[in-house]
């Protein structure tokens, strides 16, 4: 065997591998799409007939509503995780304080437990605590804030990391106040961390059910929480064209943010950049 | 006669249970180019940060020109920082980086632009202005640094190790070029670095710190010429010692007599010596001769019997390590002018010392 032929055989099992993964990820997308415009009630592939009904029902208030919820609820989420997790990443990366190993813990420990776990925890704390009345919004706000935390403190605590050395002293050495230090030096520069973490933070809550499930009330249900429900009855087109729509959402924000604040950049490294 | 630019009155800093700098004091005059040696660990990278007021010294007093500045934080100092690894800006072009401390001084926009455009050919930089950091090579970047120092006519210039990231040509090309636009600029000046032919060829003056202390302040060819500890002696170039015992006491700067194994030696003492004190009499490899051993000179000269262990050829100049008979070990350089003759390796020979080359330190 030639040395060219040996070289081929990685990039050709590459080549596999990553068709591979394509076909697992873009499939069961293109299916659910395609099974939405199912003429009949059935989630036939290929889809039997060709009918808009389905997406009728998907975009009725019965659907839209819960929708409309989730996109709220995640942008809350994602913007009052971000608002602590820049402190508290702040605080773990540059302070040596009692307690801090303590905060670390706290601040990455939902990461390890099951969701469903801390799910039926926090139900029972608000229970028995008596603030069950917050079950639905607030409850589910509190929860998701809780679980998106540690996506947030980490990808800022890499941006802080990342940053480099002394940028902060040359500032202040040119007569820079701390509050101007942060506003023009720091914050630029962890900008990227601050919106990936908060990019992150908003998918979390979007795609979560196993704690909604618990927090959720009538009225009051995300998204997820209702195509869960909803599964009860057995896969329907409406379905179908639901989860198509409910994947708009974060796709239009992992654009947004991939074309404004580049987030590849962060994770991968700049080509170059700063 | 103008204040001082930096004057440090017995300041101290600890670390929990370590002294970082321990009861330094300091003056640098207007102008002037003080370089901060020591090994790492010394102290001289926390007197810097004290100066600039990222550290709050635990005694002592601080005034820059004149004005006592201990509870000013850094941004109200005035003062010009340099980085060992740059600090730019990264997010910012090369000339907003320049731009940066005149716009925290609220100067106005016509008056910024010319300035940077000054400081930009004051560091040959001229038309880079609209370039990001990462664009340029690292001398570059530290000539943007220094600009953005420079440019807010500060006070006292502050150089942490700023040309240990460089490659050796380009380091010693950067010296020269620190050390003229210092000088064009009279500005005060103060160099940390561990590098011993930095400090000895930019500064007006070292001081030599090691364990939070001082050890000795002086011009360069004070400091090399006559050290006044074992460790200034050993600390810059290579330095021989024969151990001795002080015959006559002496005041600093003057001659010591010093009894050794091989006779006496009179020579300078840079500190203050008691009789009976143990001493050690320090010289350079450039600074003694070699004899044949069967032919000793009388005269001035101390005569220290030997056996020729080593040669270390150099190219300008070949070291000859010779193993005393007395125990211990000394380095004897040659020029390599092609009027010496090398003795052999295994030769008897005689260091030939005299007491003007030598300096008296305390033992220890």
């Amino acid at each position: 065997m030639t040395g060219r032929a040996m070289s081929r055989l990685p990039w050709a099992v590459l080549r596999g591998l990553v068709g591979l993964i394509y076909v697992f990820m873009l499939g069961p997308i293109i299916i659910t799409a395609t099974v939405s415009f199912n003429a009949a009630n059935q989630s036939r592939f290929p889809p039997v007939g060709l009918s808009l009904h389905w997406w009728a029902e998907a975009l009725s208030p019965r659907w839209l509503q819960p929708l409309g919820f989730s996109v709220k609820l995640a942008l809350l989420a994602a913007i009052i995780t971000t608002l602590l997790g820049l402190p508290l990443a702040f605080g773990l990366t540059r302070y040596r304080f009692p307690g801090r190993e303590v905060l670390i813990a706290l601040s990455l420990g939902p990461l390890a437990l099951p969701a469903l776990v801390t799910g039926i925890g926090l139900l029972q704390l608000f229970q028995i605590s008596g603030f069950g009345f917050l079950l639905g919004f607030p409850a589910l706000l509190i929860a998701h804030v809780i679980i998106c935390l540690p996506f947030c403190v980490r990808t800022v605590a890499i941006g802080l990391q990342a940053m480099p050395a002394k940028v902060e002293q040359a500032a202040a050495s040119l007569g820079a106040r701390p509050r101007t230090v942060f506003l023009e030096v720091t914050l630029p520069l962890i900008k990227s961390g601050l919106f990936a973490g908060a990019s992150f933070a908003f998918i979390q809550s979007f795609t979560d059910y196993s704690i909604s499930l618990f927090l959720s009330r009538a009225g009051m249900q995300p998204i997820s929480v209702t195509i869960l429900s909803f599964l009860d009855y057995g896969f329907a087109p409406t379905l179908a064209a639901v989860a198509v729509i409910s994947m708009v959402a974060p796709l239009v924000l992992i654009f947004l943010v991939q074309h404004f604040f580049r987030i590849g950049d962060f994770v991968y490294g700049a080509g170059g950049g700063a | 006669m103008p204040e001082p630019s930096v004057h440090l009155d017995g300041i101290s800093k600890n670390f929990g249970d370590t002294v970082a700098v321990d009861r330094i004091d300091l003056v640098v005059e207007h102008g002037e180019f003080l370089t901060l040696l020591g090994p790492s660990g010394c102290g001289k990278t926390t007197t810097l940060n004290l100066i600039a007021g990222f550290l709050a010294p635990d005694a002592g007093a601080i005034s820059l020109a004149g004005r006592p500045v201990n509870d000013l934080p850094p941004f109200r100092r005035d003062m010009g920082l340099v980085f060992q690894d740059y600090a730019l800006f990264p997010h910012m072009s090369v000339a907003q980086n320049i731009a940066f401390g005149l716009r925290m001084r609220r100067i106005d926009r016509r008056e910024i632009a010319q300035r940077v455009g000054e400081a930009l050919g004051l560091v040959q930089l001229a038309g880079l202005g609209e370039r990001r950091p990462t664009e340029l090579s690292g001398g570059q970047r530290q000539r943007v640094a220094l600009a953005r120092a420079l440019v807010i006519r500060p006070t006292v210039l502050l150089l942490d190790e700023p040309l240990s990231n460089l490659d050796l040509k380009l380091r010693e090309d950067m010296r020269l070029e620190i050390m003229a636009l210092q000088r064009k600029l009279a500005i005060a000046t103060i160099l940390v670095t561990h590098d011993q032919s930095e400090a000895l060829v930019v500064s007006d003056r070292i001081a030599v710190m090691n364990r939070g202390r001082i050890e000795q302040v002086g011009r360069p060819a004070e400091i090399y010429e006559r050290p006044a500890s074992r460790f200034v002696a050993e600390f810059i170039g290579t330095m021989n010692f024969v151990a001795g015992q002080a015959v006559s006491s002496a005041t600093a700067g003057h001659v010591c007599v010093v009894r050794t194994d091989y006779g006496q030696l009179t020579a300078p003492a840079p500190r203050a010596m008691r009789a009976g004190q143990q001493v050690q009499i320090a010289f350079r490899p450039e600074r003694c001769r070699l004899a044949a051993a069967t032919k000793p000179e009388a005269g001035a000269f101390l005569a220290v019997p030997g056996q020729v262990c080593q040669h270390v050829y150099l190219g300008t100049r070949t070291e000859v390590h010779v193993a005393l008979q007395a125990g211990g070990h000394c380095i004897v350089e040659l020029s390599n002018d092609g009027e010496q003759t090398l003795p052999a390796v295994g030769d008897d020979v005689c260091i030939l010392l005299k007491g003007q080359d030598c300096s008296v330190v305390p033992t220890g």
